[in-house]
């Protein structure tokens, strides 16, 4: 087997066989990129309405269906709405503090069964046991961290209270979100992942970040566009005006 | 690729192509959507270019620093729980995941596309030792299916028809089912999430490996890269070594132009960064993190003639607008990857020798190198191989006689013009309407499908000592 110094090794000895072809250099970082995030969202606060007209335009373009609720007390009725125009009943959600509200009653009250996903970590028996249930369910609920208006992407990190199978095994998501959440480029996502990986590891957070831009599809076979072949078929951004808690 | 078509020649396999009717019309189809889709998305944004720019320049900076990122990526995947693996050849790839599979128990697989575990030939080692690999991209399971190769980087199973894939999966089912390609995706969702559900062992490649975060990024439009690295209990990414890059800023430049080479999207649908095993409080997430960093050819070429191929991103592109390949397809070609840069990376996988007729199957037209998004100079780089296979006289005899003769008329004028004035009067039989259509002796396999241009009545040489001497009239 080759060992770590072994294969490094025979690297440094072909790199020292050439200068490279042109004089090249990665991209510029930024140098401090948590206080650089914090001013993009300071700028973005006084001109969310047009982010957000830019990001429905593109989360439209890639098959994304966008809501608008006055506040979060509000998203329950959308839920509800289209779950029974689906014939869906069964949703999995996250928890209230990542979600920033509490909709399991109100959900509940619309006649759907709700499964809240745990807060904190639960043991091995009992993760292997929720698989079932979030794999039969037909609405996810999960919060955003980020909404990219240039691509229409909706941006989740895993973690405590936030599990990734929510946005994926369930047939139709529904994507909580609030102007905090809106940038306007790839090129501002790029400061924020810099920013969220600056520090120590933050409590809680987990070990990946999906960038979600419209529903699952593919064009395999006869180049025919169809939608929901691995992950859902619908995905719903609703946006709460009001903001959103926690 | 069946063995017997692995077995034949590049000529019989393209012949085959040519024929193929159904063939010859999903390759139009496909090549002209996917170059009309990358035109138009890189129409409207008028930072394309200098992010293509921008894109190479990291690329080339991260070969000339490759050491100290490697040990980056090592690091940060480490300390993140993860474990890297070195591999120099592909069978030590195929040794190091089989043993990871054997330990952990593992009876199931499954994969999201990956031309890096293609190469390795990985599903026949695991089979071998009765891990059950499942290719869950829906082109790479119809394919794995079918028992065949992909046919294209990134839409594996276009030569397929709706009707041949309802047979397959008809086959596999042991019930009959629609040729609709709607019905079709619901029924492979259906029996692929039971999978995805149950295999211990997901196995991906890698976009790119980002070395500051120790980060893979996987990107899928389906979600099975976000299947298979959130399911299964033990995940394992094959990674190119060329296939790091320094930063998560340096990533987004690459993110940008990726899905817009490839398929004329903004951004795939899903961009999946995975970093190392679950972690306390999540619910998903693999136990175990594997990264198996791949040479297998690549580490010699950093001072090698294909080092520039190095920087290949793997989008397609170029498949889309090279006139061979539309005419010939991804199966003639008879190696992993096909395509110009398939013929590339072929020659930097197996040598020079193994691209010997390959290295011909370009027009050399440049459009390749014009549509690749890291600005990589294929032509140059194929007509380096023809030199290559040429001197190492790896070429047939015939073609070296040819060219050894050409080119020693060419150096020396009185000759040539000898063999010129020789050449008009030879060819006199065989000219008509200025073009040669058949040509006798071996001579008749170039003039088969194309015609030759006739000898000039005058050479260049001779209509420009003329023309000066008519402009020295006017000036006078």
């Amino acid at each position: 087997m080759t060992t770590r110094s072994e294969f490094l090794d025979r690297i440094r000895t072909e790199m020292r066989k050439t200068p490279g072809l042109f004089p090249a250099t990665v991209a510029r970082r930024p140098a401090r990129p948590a206080a650089e995030a914090e001013i993009v969202r300071r700028e973005l606060a006084e001109r969310w309405p047009e982010t957000l007209g830019r990001f429905r335009l593109e989360f439209e373009r890639v098959g994304g269906i966008l809501h608008r609720a006055a506040t979060v007390r509000d998203v329950p009725a959308i839920i509800g709405t289209l779950a029974r125009e689906r014939g869906a009943r069964s949703v999995v959600t996250w928890p209230a503090i990542t979600l920033g509200g509490d909709l399991v009653g109100d959900l509940g009250g619309l006649g759907l069964d709700v499964l809240v996903m745990p807060e904190a970590e639960v043991a091995g028996p009992e993760r292997a046991r929720l698989r079932a249930p979030i794999a039969e369910a037909a609405v996810g609920v999960t919060g955003v961290d980020l909404a990219i208006a240039e691509t229409g992407t909706l941006v989740l990190r895993s973690g405590s209270g936030r599990p990734r199978s929510t946005s994926l095994l369930p047939p139709y998501h529904v994507a909580l979100f609030d102007r905090g959440a809106l940038v306007e480029s790839l090129a501002q996502l790029g400061i924020f992942l810099e920013a969220w990986h600056a520090g120590p590891d933050g409590a809680g957070l987990g070990a990946m970040i999906n960038f979600i831009t419209g529903p699952s599809r593919t064009a395999d076979i006869e180049l025919t566009l169809t939608r929901g072949v691995h992950g859902p078929a619908e995905v719903h951004a609703v946006f709460v005006e009001a903001g959103l808690g926690g | 690729v069946s063995e017997v078509e692995r077995g034949s020649s590049l000529r019989q396999r393209a012949e085959r192509a040519l024929d193929d009717r159904f063939l010859q019309q999903a390759l139009t189809i496909a090549t002209t959507k996917f170059q009309t889709l990358r035109r138009e998305a890189f129409d409207g944004f008028a930072e394309g270019e200098d992010l293509r720019a921008r894109a190479r320049a990291i690329k080339e900076a991260t070969l000339q620093s490759l050491d100290r990122y490697l040990e980056q990526l090592i690091d940060r995947v480490e300390q993140r729980g993860g474990q890297v693996h070195y591999a120099t050849t592909d069978a030590e790839a195929r040794r190091i995941i089989v043993d990871i599979a054997k330990r952990t128990g593992a009876r199931m697989a499954v994969k999201s596309k990956s031309m890096a575990t293609e190469e390795i030939h990985l599903n026949e080692a695991l089979a071998e030792v009765g891990v059950t690999p499942v290719e869950t991209d829906l082109g790479e399971y119809i394919i794995q299916l079918a028992h065949e190769r992909p046919s294209h980087i990134i839409a594996p199973a276009i030569h397929k028809t709706r009707g041949q894939v309802a047979e397959l999966f008809a086959r596999e089912l042991g019930r009959p089912v629609e040729a609709d390609p709607e019905v079709l995706t619901r029924i492979a969702r259906a029996e692929l999430r039971q999978k995805f559900l149950r295999a211990d062992l997901g196995i991906t490649g890698a976009n790119f490996a980002v070395a500051d975060t120790g980060t893979i990024v996987l990107v899928t439009n389906e979600g099975n890269g976000r299947m298979v690295t959130a399911l299964p209990r033990v995940h394992v990414a094959l990674v190119g070594v060329e296939k790091v890059v320094p930063s998560l800023t340096d990533l987004m430049v690459f993110l940008a132009i990726l899905a817009r080479s490839a398929t004329g999207q903004k951004l795939s649908v899903y961009t999946t960064l995975a970093q190392g095993p679950r972690r306390a409080g999540e619910l998903e997430g693999p136990d175990e993190f594997h990264v198996v960093l791949l040479d297998n050819g690549r580490v010699r070429q950093l001072a090698g003639p294909l080092r520039e191929a190095l920087a290949c991103l793997r989008c397609g592109a170029c498949l889309n607008v090279c006139p061979v390949y539309r005419q010939i397809g991804g199966h003639a070609y008879g190696s992993t990857y096909p395509g110009p840069i398939g013929i590339l990376v072929t020659a930097m996988l197996d040598g020079p020798e193994s691209v010997k007729e390959l290295a011909h199957a370009s027009s050399l037209c440049g459009a390749c190198a014009e549509a690749c998004p890291v600005q990589i100079d294929i032509p140059r780089m194929l007509v380096e191989l023809r030199q290559e296979v040429n001197r190492k006289k790896i070429a047939p005899r015939s073609e070296r006689v040819v060219f050894r003769t050409f080119a020693w008329l060419l150096r020396h004028p009185a000759l040539y013009r000898v063999a010129a004035a020789w050449a008009r009067v030879v060819q006199r039989p065989f000219v008509r309407n200025g073009v040669i259509h058949r040509l006798p002796f071996f001579f008749a396999h170039w003039t088969r499908t194309r015609d030759l241009p006739a000898v000039a009545p005058r050479s260049f040489h001779e209509r420009w000592t003329g023309l000066r001497a008519e402009d020295d009239d006017g000036r006078r």
